[in-house]
């Protein structure tokens, strides 16, 4: 645990221009007094940030060499933020702000990906800046703009003094489509307490198994195919150990591009361990996370975030793996 | 001295560190270079240490941030920092602001001759030492390392993507070629006989070009990220970190093709993470993420004497004085070693 207790936080805030992000970001700087930030912004991103640590970043998306097809990271993150590793001040967090029309993806990969930032920083959590207005035009409009829906741990939907209520509810609904597990605080002027959105540890595999996302099972209602959505699966039923490795591994390793985000906690036959897991496309990361507690029912419960997912027979695949 | 291995776990504090003067500064050592017989080192708070033999190190605040690269330029340092800041220190301690990016960081410096070269994001710029203004050499894409060769003709410059190598033609106006391999390339290096060019990757692998040819070819095995190489004893082998052992590849005849590494290993199984050549031997420091550093001899893995014993953080920069007599040890908590080589 030592070696968590080092690495600085990193937050990602995502979100079209003119959502918010700006403005939230000022309210991050001044009201935590006393503490230290980093502000990574982009070169083409929105100005006026109040913080003498602003660095700028180019956005420079690479592929990996490692076989892994839609593995691409920031490197521009990595040299910077191992350049923010040498200052002489310990930072209290680090601040990543991409632009309106870049996918979350590679942000997050880097710290699965790059040993050096994995060792000293941990990604916190991707905080979407959604506005209440315009976020449903954007959405038929920029797959970025569902993407992001898509990544965010936190949705910020602002801007909610402008629409009427009924609206509000239609946007919600259709974000709850996209992404079921991410906190949604609905905002005027991005007014949202900083202790939901600061310091919320939102991919360690502990934090999947305080907040249970809604794992109720998905109903198939047929949508664009190429729609951003979630599907979630449920068995009461342990599962095999070996068979879900092998589909789990296969549908990654062809479907990882349009597989966004996954979680799930697993009950395996002949296992007293919960195992929990969580990925960003192809990249997991997974561990038993102790005993099952007793008074809990064990069942296994999982969730997918993507397009495309009524395609690659997931529920059929889910159903295999049972034991019996 | 050779290490009793079964020994070590006793050894309290080396000879060396007995002798020399150890500072625990507190902040990352980021860089280190030898000017004549003395050392300058760089810092995470901005200053710059100087240590000369039997004086007392002055300490000069150079930088307002990270010091992020330094190079030797004559009888100078030059320095890059997160503050924007690209400056020339003199030994006594005389700084000149050769400009200033603002909020952009300087990543790289490099001098020959008088002439001096900075990096920042993915512009290049040239100060030719009769010259003012620099020139500007753009690339399409942020700057990994810089490097001229040993006779100071060419530059190399490594970005995503590959290497782009700048020289001036006859008429002295910039040409570029390129060298492609897909990836994100970081330090870059020429071999001292200008046959090779190497760079080290975002991946743990190494890519090297033939200059003659340009065949390339990959040098791979690493566990963890090559931060540190250097050729060593005029090209005989190219030493790398980035594993538990020290990986020397040979680079004599027809170079390191079909040929296997010599390994150095060393107790602990941890990471080597610099590499620093002993000047004209067949000998290198190793440094390693415990702290500790070794100095061995290539071809003979037994000969393996310990400098320093373990901090607990990663050593960042290792740097001898032109002389042999000196050398300068630093990590990433700030913990440093200045000392005299050899038994009085």
């Amino acid at each position: 645990m030592e070696e968590t207790d080092r690495q600085v936080p990193v937050t990602v805030l995502t979100g079209f221009l003119g959502a918010g992000k700006t403005t939230l970001l000022n309210r991050i700087l001044t009201e935590q007094h006393g503490k230290k930030y980093a502000v990574i912004v982009n070169e083409f991103g929105e100005q006026g940030i109040d913080n003498d640590l602003v660095v700028d970043a180019d956005e420079e998306v690479f592929e990996m060499n490692n076989g892994c097809i839609c593995c691409t990271v920031r490197g521009d993150l990595i040299r910077i933020l191992s350049g923010l590793m040498k200052r002489a001040d310990k930072l209290d967090a680090i601040i990543v702000e991409t632009t309106g029309l870049a996918d979350p993806a590679p942000v997050a990969q880097t710290f699965f990906v790059d040993q050096d930032v994995a060792n000293k920083t941990k990604l916190d959590a991707i905080v979407t800046v959604a506005d209440a207005v315009h976020l449903s035009s954007q959405i038929e409009d920029h797959h970025e703009a569902e993407e992001q829906i898509a990544f965010g741990d936190v949705i910020l939907l602002n801007k909610i003094d402008l629409v009427k209520d009924e609206n509000i509810e239609v946007v919600t609904k259709r974000i709850r489509k996209i992404n079921p597990f991410a906190k949604i605080i609905k905002t005027t002027k991005c007014g949202a307490p900083l202790k939901e959105i600061l310091n919320l540890d939102a991919f360690s595999l502990k934090r999947i198994l305080e907040v249970e996302p809604d794992f109720l099972e998905s109903d198939h209602d047929h949508e664009h195919d190429d729609d951003v959505k979630s599907l979630s699966f449920v068995s009461n039923t342990p599962l095999d150990m070996e068979k879900f490795q092998n589909w789990f591994g296969k549908l990654l390793q062809t479907k990882g591009q349009d597989i966004m985000r996954t979680k799930g906690i697993l009950d395996f036959k002949d296992e007293n361990d919960r195992y929990v897991f969580q990925g960003v496309h192809m990249l997991m990361d997974a561990s038993p996370m102790g005993k099952w507690p007793e008074n809990k029912e064990r069942s296994s419960r999982l969730v997918f975030i993507g397009r495309n997912l009524d395609t690659m027979n997931l529920k059929e695949g889910f159903e295999a793996c049972k034991s019996e | 001295m050779t290490t009793d291995l079964n020994q070590f776990p006793e050894l309290d504090k080396t000879k060396f560190e007995q002798r020399g003067i150890q500072l625990e500064i507190g902040v990352p050592v980021t860089c280190a270079v030898s000017i004549g017989n003395n050392i300058a080192a760089g810092f995470g708070d901005g200053t710059v240490r100087i240590f000369s033999s039997g004086e007392k190190h002055k300490t000069l605040k150079a930088h307002k941030g990270v010091i992020l690269c330094m190079s030797k330029d004559g009888d100078s340092i030059l320095t890059g920092g997160d503050d924007g800041y690209f400056l020339k220190i003199s030994l006594n301690g005389e700084i000149n602001e050769i400009t200033n990016f603002g909020s952009r960081w300087v990543d790289h410096v490099a001098a020959y001759n008088g002439n001096l070269v900075c990096s920042s994001g993915k512009v290049v710029y040239y100060w030719d030492k009769n010259k003012k203004e620099p020139k500007s050499l753009n690339h399409d894409s942020t700057i990994g390392g810089l490097a001229f060769d040993a006779k100071g003709r060419r530059l190399a410059v490594s970005r995503y993507g590959g290497v782009t190598i700048w020289k001036k033609d006859y008429s002295n106006k910039w040409k570029s070629t390129k060298l492609d391999w897909k990836g994100s390339h970081n330090k870059v290096s020429f071999s001292p006989d200008g046959k090779y060019l190497v760079t080290s990757m975002q991946e743990n692998v190494l890519r090297c070009w033939r200059l003659k040819d340009k065949l390339d070819f990959a040098m791979s095995g690493y566990g963890s990220k090559v931060k540190s190489f250097a050729f060593i004893s005029d090209t005989s082998y190219l030493a790398t970190s980035g594993a538990i052992d020290a990986i020397c590849w040979p680079f004599d005849g027809e170079g390191p093709m079909g040929r296997k590494p010599i390994c150095l290993p060393y107790i602990g199984n941890k990471q080597v993470t610099f590499i620093e050549p002993f000047p004209d031997e067949k000998a290198i420091f190793a440094g390693l993420s415990d702290g500790s550093v070794f100095l061995s001899q290539i071809e003979n893995e037994n000969n393996t004497i310990i400098i320093r014993s373990f901090t607990g953080s990663e050593v960042s920069a290792i740097a001898m004085t032109h002389d042999k007599s000196n050398i300068f040890i630093g990590d990433m908590n700030g913990n440093t070693l200045w000392t005299s080589i050899w038994d009085q």
